[in-house]
């Protein structure tokens, strides 16, 4: 039970951390709050289905074509709709919560209400200490560390990276320096949006796919965010993996119970926030200008 | 090499430039003295593009409302139309008020954030030696956050970063708030020592003393409004000026 625990705990840690990442990165930067975050990860799965299930596309190139489409998608959404608006923070709260709601009814629209669910990306299964682990939990899991260690990379030794880091502790000082802050918060839009989309393209095929399945992850992530702290790519990865314990706990050892693992998520977060509030490792938001 | 013509500036019905005209030559160093509020970071952050980039930032809201007129030349072209990044890439860089250094980074992170602009693996070691030489104390704690330096240690660092970009034009807002005497004349060594080395400076000071003496020509703001310039000596001939606005 306890490898059980561990195995579901690392692909569901990896798959917040991912979204949580994503959903960091762009408040940093750009200081929105992106609602629609999660609805990217939806669309993502949305569209593994139709290229995997329907279409017959290869995984891989399935995959990959997801996450080109989704960002596409996103920093067209960035550009003409969020960026414009992004001095009015709660325009861009109903903007981008509008903006998953149209992508929710789309989906309603075109795939219908039911369930649905997308065939593995790889079959098959193995044994690690006596525990049966697929081979898609294995992918899901190891592809979702990589690309967090790779992300983790191009923001502590890239040239961008600095510069995104910069940008988001001091927009005016950072163009004062050369950088083109809008042309970076773009660029970082787009990062956070393949994020969202490679964790919804490589966890679909683990979950029930419907256009409501954006709304909890946004409230877990949420909570992720606020635990660790807002901005804070470190406390993001580490609310993840508290959350998806605490997820996980919830249903091996209450097996009745498994519906309260949202409740213990929010319980966490309201329990962080009392003691620490500005998370564990944000920063209280000093006067910008 | 810098030149203002006219530069009126209003915020909302604020008015916090009025008709502002100056230069600045190559080579000099070109001090900006006068109260608080007068309108000194105001004129260099117009300079530099942010009152711009402020104003299209907050386009449609109450803080938005800020009218510019008046023209900005840099090298002979015109500026005031630019967004901040372009100017800084011209070689025209602030190094602004208060220091603000990128505050959860390291100081060489900060340097290297400074030298966004140089993609020259060895014209960026080149610069970071410049700086280190110029400022020891930072190749000290070059792993250090920034936060965690004292106040004179930032304002050199936000100095540093300034000069990372290898900027023509520096202006330097207020550099020696908040230090303790010693320090500040530490520091006004280094800037003179930075001017000597061919970089063309223009500084806001409220130090009066310190800043006339070492300053090739000053210009002095008052209610948004240029009220003297010239040299040290002829500031100081003239006796209105000398009470009012020097408190000599």
């Amino acid at each position: 039970m306890l490898a059980n625990i561990l195995v579901t705990t690392l692909v569901n840690a990896a798959a917040y951390a991912m979204l949580a990442v994503g959903f960091s990165l762009i408040f940093g930067v750009g200081r929105i709050i992106n609602l629609a975050h999660t609805a990217y990860y939806m669309l993502a799965g949305f569209s593994i289905y139709t290229l995997v299930a329907t279409a017959g596309c290869p995984a891989a190139p399935a995959v990959l074509l997801t996450i080109a489409l989704i960002t596409v998608i996103a920093v067209l959404c960035y550009k003409l709709l969020i960026d414009p608006m992004r001095e009015h923070e709660t325009t861009v709260l109903i903007i981008t919560i509008a903006l998953a709601l149209v992508f929710q009814e789309l989906m309603l629209k075109y795939f219908g209400g039911q369930f649905r669910s997308v065939p593995s990306l790889a079959r098959g299964f193995f044994v690690i200490l006596g525990v049966q682990v697929t081979r898609q939990h294995a992918l899901t899991c190891m592809v979702l560390v990589l690309i967090l260690g790779a992300v983790w990379l191009l923001l502590q030794k890239t040239r961008l990276g600095l510069a995104i880091r910069a940008t988001a502790q001091d927009k005016e000082v950072a163009n004062l320096m050369g950088m083109d802050v809008s042309r970076i918060a773009a660029i970082t839009a787009a990062i956070s949006a393949a994020l969202a989309a490679t964790a919804g393209a490589l966890v679909a095929p683990l979950n029930i796919l419907e256009p409501h399945m954006w709304l909890h992850p946004l409230t877990i992530i949420l909570a992720i965010v606020v635990l660790g702290g807002l901005g804070s790519i470190k406390g993001s990865i580490l609310g993840a993996v508290i959350i998806a314990l605490s997820e996980s706990l919830v249903i091996f050892l209450l097996p009745q119970g498994s519906f309260l693992k949202g409740a213990f998520s929010l319980l966490i977060m309201i329990i962080v926030l009392l003691i620490r509030p500005e998370g564990l490792f944000g920063v209280a938001l000093e006067g910008e200008r | 090499m810098l030149e203002v013509k006219e530069l009126t500036v209003c915020y909302d019905t604020a008015m916090l430039l009025n008709e502002v005209s100056m230069e600045v030559h190559r080579g000099e160093l070109v001090s900006l003295i006068g109260p608080n509020g007068a309108g000194k970071t105001t004129l260099m952050r117009t300079i530099s593009g942010l009152v711009l980039w402020e104003k299209q930032m907050k386009r449609g809201t109450r803080a938005g409302n800020i009218t510019i007129t008046g023209e900005v030349y840099f090298q002979g072209r015109r500026i005031d139309q630019l967004p901040p990044h372009q100017i800084a890439r011209m070689g025209l860089v602030l190094c602004p008020e208060r220091r603000r250094p990128f505050s959860e980074l390291t100081v060489e992170e900060n340097l290297g954030a400074g030298a966004y602009l140089v993609r020259h693996r060895r014209r960026y070691q080149d610069t970071l030696e410049l700086v280190y030489r110029t400022f020891p104390v930072l190749k000290k704690r070059s792993r250090q956050i920034s936060a965690t330096l004292s106040g004179g240690e930032q304002q050199m660092l936000a100095i540093g970063r300034a000069l990372m970009t290898r900027p023509l034009l520096l202006c330097i807002d207020e550099p020696s708030t908040g230090l303790s005497p010693l320090i500040k004349q530490e520091l006004f060594a280094r800037i003179k020592e930075i001017n000597e080395s061919g970089i063309t400076m223009l500084l806001v000071e409220q130090d009066v003393n310190l800043t006339l003496a070492m300053s090739t020509r000053s210009y002095i703001l008052s209610h948004s409004k240029i009220v003297a310039r010239g040299d040290r000596n002829e500031l100081l001939a003239d006796e209105t000026i000398r009470r009012s606005y020097l408190g000599l």
